[in-house]
């Protein structure tokens, strides 16, 4: 194809697939076969390469419009997909409705089937339940940040040295990653990271000595699991949604209720402005991963 | 002749399945058969038949293979499967009875 209007066309729709690099080449190389064949027939029939190119672009309809309905056809993950994809939060919901969160022995399972499914997730080139397991395995590093409030005075330079910027390349390296495939699967990522905080701070305030206390990790525990619970449900229809506007839509409800819920079983415990300042997150997790994608492939072009 | 693109819509998957009983065809080879039996009335943006066509595929309806032609090309052929020609066999009935049905009414006969 040598008419540069018929490469920007295939360019637009590759622009707004976001689908997984294979499926995406398989697409534009069956829509570029599409192109050469039109475009052949229609110098044929008397067109310069520059008319033919034009007519051949009307005749295709819209790039956008295109990929979209691709997208739809394609977004549709399988039911495995979607088992997978929803087992950290049903992992988690477990771990702390049944009280299982105490034992060594299931936080150790637990970690190691979080590094291992992230690990093949990786080696399988990222399908769409790796980004549930992804995000789980951020969890210890948020925890390993939240208690680094309660080390004594003169230990917060180890925060400012070395957790703070290790923390921010991390979470800068995993969206940028994410964000090359759909910045919506960076959302997924560090969705469940709100609820955990919202938890934690509800957890820390209910004791007198405001540290997290294991009785009353015991206490809230069904509501703990509860809300994992729901974040599981809305990842597996996430996956079985064909819709763009509806998985975001599904996404971003299901984080504010969970937060709500939280807010809710807390009875007072999580204030109004750490209320506030989560939801806020959960929008910001939906808002700067679209910004960056934007960015980034402004600049790629 | 005035043209419902609602209906066109809505039996873009039939008349797929129903030209790949025929024999195996890639996309452009679909729009041409389409067009040309339909004498123009099926004339709807190309770039549309791929969405349809790989729906139908994540549906197992369909199954896409690429092929190497002996001038070099490759393109993909799409046959029909065992549950799409199930399902063939299924619309084709709903259409017959329907059209038989509409025509009952809209051209009785005396």
């Amino acid at each position: 194809m040598s008419v540069g209007c018929l490469v920007d066309y295939l360019n637009n729709i590759k622009y707004y697939l976001r689908l997984g690099s294979s499926d995406e080449k398989e697409i534009i190389r069956e829509l570029s076969t599409h192109i050469d064949d039109r475009v052949e027939e229609l110098k044929e029939n008397g067109l310069s390469e520059e008319e033919a190119a034009s007519t051949c672009i009307r005749l295709m309809g819209s790039a956008k419009k295109v990929a979209r309905q691709l997208y739809e056809a394609h977004s549709q993950g399988t039911w495995k997909q979607t088992l997978l994809a929803a087992t950290p939060h049903l992992l988690f919901a477990l771990l702390f409705a049944l009280s299982w969160w105490p034992g060594v022995g299931w936080l150790l399972i637990i970690l190691t089937l979080l590094f291992g499914m992230a690990i093949y997730g990786w080696w399988q080139k990222k399908p769409n339940w790796f980004f549930s397991w992804m995000g789980y395995l951020l969890i210890p590093v948020l925890l390993t940040g939240l208690l680094m409030f309660y080390l004594p005075r003169g230990w917060t330079w180890l925060a400012v040295v070395l957790y703070i910027p290790l923390t921010a390349v991390l979470v800068y390296h995993i969206t940028v990653q994410t964000i090359r495939r759909d910045w919506l699967y960076s959302s997924l990522v560090f969705l469940p990271l709100p609820i955990v905080v919202a938890w934690f701070i509800t957890v820390g305030s209910a004791g007198t000595s405001n540290v997290p206390n294991i009785q009353y990790v015991k206490y809230f525990g069904p509501w703990i699991g509860l809300s994992f619970l729901i974040l599981a449900l809305s990842v597996a229809l996430f996956i079985r949604l064909r819709q763009r506007w509806l998985k975001i839509a599904l996404l971003m409800i299901s984080g504010l209720l969970t937060l709500v819920l939280v807010a809710y079983y807390a009875d007072g415990r999580l204030g109004l402005p750490a209320f506030a300042i989560l939801s806020f997150v959960v929008l910001a997790l939906f808002v700067t991963p679209a910004i960056l994608e934007h960015k980034i492939r402004h600049n790629q072009t | 002749m005035s043209k419902s693109y609602e209906l066109i819509t809505s039996s873009t998957d039939s008349l797929l399945l129903c030209l790949l009983t025929e024999q195996p065809m890639y996309g452009y080879q679909i729009i041409k058969e389409l067009r040309g039996r339909s004498q123009g009335y099926f004339n709807f943006k190309e770039g549309t038949l791929y969405p349809a066509l790989h729906r139908l595929e994540s549906e197992a309806l369909i199954e896409g293979k690429w092929q190497l032609l002996p001038n070099g090309q490759q393109r993909k052929y799409y046959h029909i499967t065992d549950k799409g020609l199930a399902q063939m066999a299924e619309k084709r009935d709903q259409w017959l009875g329907f059209l038989n049905a509409m025509n009952s009414i809209i051209q009785p006969a005396d």
